[in-house]
C-alpha cells in the first residue's frame, strides 16, 4: 500500500513504524496483528510503501487513518493506493520527484482576524504559526493552515503581490 | 464519488476554509460542508471559492442550552443555511431536534456519554421527520483503550437503532484542520470498523450531499415544490 504523510514537524521512518505498530495493536489485538504483518519497504519523509496482507487492506487503511499524532506533532496519514507489487506501487503511486521540501521564511502577515509569522509556504499551502495560541486549541495543532488566496489583498500596506505574500 | 464531508474551519477549527476545501479536494471529495456554530465569521469564505473543481457550503451547527432556544435557533438559521447540524449535548436536546422537521443531521449523542445511546422514542420521533443520525468517528482516532471500546460499543447500540427504524446515516469526523481531513477511502475502512456495512458507510458519506440538493429546492409545503 502507497501512502502519504502530511506532518507540522520531520517524521522518521523509525518513528512512523512504531506509531503504526501501537495503532495496529490497540485496534485490532495481538491476534488481528498476527494475521495482517505490516512491514515499511521504503519511506522518504513525505510518501512510503508499506506491506500488508491482502486480505486485510481495509484494516490497514483504517489503522492509517487512526494515526493523529507522532511524538507530540499532528501528522495526518492518507493511503493512496495498493498495487500487488513494490515496481508497480512505486510506478503507479509514488512521485518521482525526490524529496519535497517546502520553502521556509519566516515574513509576518498581520490581518483583521489573524496575525502571525509565515513558517513555511508549499505552492498554495501556507502554514502560519499564530501570534495567539489559543487559536489553534481544540485541534491541537501548532500552526493554522492557510493558502495563499486567504492572504491576499488583507493589508493596504501589502506588497502588492497577487498572492498575499 | 460524490462524496461530502462535515468540517469546521477558521476561527472555530485550524484550518481556512481554502485550505480545507484545497485537502479535500486532493483526497477525492466532492464537496466540503462548513458547519461552524457562528457562520457568518467563517475567515474569507470568499478564498475558498477560488478553488476549482471542489463545492464548499456553509452550513450552521445548531448549539443552544434548552431545547425552547434550539427551537427559535434553528428556524432563525434554516432560511440562511442549506444545512444544519445540531449537537444533542443532553436527552433534551436530542429529543427536540429529533422532533424537529428542519433539523438534516443530529450527531450521535455517544460522543457525549458513552453509557447512553440513543432511545427508542427518539429514534422513532428522527424516522417522523426523517432527521439523519451523524457519526462522528473523530473518537476512534483520538481515543485509545478501554475508551474507545466503550464508545464503539455505544455507537454499535446507536447503529442497531438506526437499522431497526431505517434511519439515514451520515459519518464524519468533523475535522477542524486539514490534518484532521481523511481521504473518503480511509473514512469507510474506519466506518466499517465502527459496525457499518461498505455499502451502508457509502451511502452516509454520499448523503449530505443529497440533502443539500434537496433543501435547495424551494419546498413550499411537505411535498409540495415550488417550479
Amino acid at each position: 500500500m502507497a501512502f502519504e504523510l502530511e506532518a507540522e514537524g520531520e517524521i522518521s521512518s523509525g518513528e512512523l513504524m512504531k506509531e503504526i505498530r501501537s495503532a495496529q495493536f490497540s485496534l485490532f489485538g495481538d491476534a488481528g496483528a498476527s494475521k495482517n504483518r505490516l512491514k515499511l519497504i521504503s519511506f522518504n519523509g513525505q510518501c512510503g510503501l508499506l506491506r500488508c496482507s491482502y486480505a486485510h487492506i481495509q484494516d490497514t487503511r483504517a489503522i492509517l487513518a487512526t494515526i493523529h499524532s507522532i511524538n507530540g506533532i499532528r501528522v495526518s496519514l492518507h493511503s493512496k493506493g495498493v498495487s500487488g507489487t513494490i515496481k508497480t506501487a512505486t510506478e503507479k503511486y509514488l512521485p518521482q520527484l525526490g524529496k519535497i521540501c517546502a520553502e521556509s521564511h519566516r515574513r509576518r502577515i498581520e490581518l483583521d482576524d489573524v496575525s502571525g509569522c509565515v513558517i513555511r509556504t508549499h505552492g498554495l499551502k501556507v502554514d502560519l504559526c499564530p501570534d495567539n495560541r489559543d487559536k489553534t486549541e481544540g485541534s491541537d495543532t501548532l500552526y493554522l493552515g492557510l493558502t495563499s488566496f486567504d492572504l491576499s489583498g488583507g493589508h493596504e500596506d501589502a506588497d502588492g503581490t497577487t498572492d498575499g505574500l | 464519488m460524490s462524496f461530502y464531508e462535515c468540517v469546521k474551519a477558521y476561527p472555530e477549527g485550524s484550518s481556512s476554509a481554502s485550505r480545507l476545501a484545497l485537502t479535500a479536494k486532493r483526497l477525492g471529495y466532492e464537496g466540503l460542508i462548513i458547519c461552524n456554530v457562528e457562520p457568518s465569521k467563517v475567515f474569507r469564505l470568499k478564498a475558498a471559492d477560488r478553488i476549482k473543481g471542489i463545492k464548499v457550503i456553509l452550513g450552521a451547527e445548531v448549539t443552544a442550552a434548552n431545547s425552547r432556544v434550539l427551537k427559535g435557533s434553528i428556524s432563525a438559521l434554516r432560511a440562511r443555511y442549506p444545512f444544519l447540524m445540531v449537537c444533542g449535548g443532553t436527552e433534551e436536546l436530542v429529543r427536540s431536534a429529533c422532533e424537529d422537521p428542519n433539523v438534516d443531521m443530529l450527531l450521535c449523542p455517544c460522543y457525549y456519554d458513552a453509557r447512553r445511546s440513543m432511545s427508542i422514542a427518539t429514534a422513532r420521533a428522527a424516522m417522523k421527520n426523517q432527521v439523519a443520525i451523524g457519526f462522528d468517528l473523530s473518537p476512534l482516532v483520538l481515543l485509545r483503550g478501554s475508551s474507545r471500546a466503550r464508545w464503539l460499543e455505544a455507537a454499535g447500540r446507536n447503529l442497531q437503532m438506526a437499522r431497526k427504524f431505517e434511519l439515514s446515516t451520515i459519518i464524519t469526523t468533523r475535522a477542524r484542520s486539514h490534518l484532521d481531513l481523511k481521504a473518503p477511502r480511509d473514512l469507510l475502512a474506519l466506518a466499517e470498523v465502527a459496525g457499518f456495512e461498505p455499502e451502508e458507510a457509502q451511502a452516509a458519506l454520499k448523503r449530505p450531499g443529497r440533502l443539500i440538493e434537496l433543501n435547495r429546492r424551494k419546498w413550499i409545503g411537505p411535498g409540495v415544490e415550488l417550479l
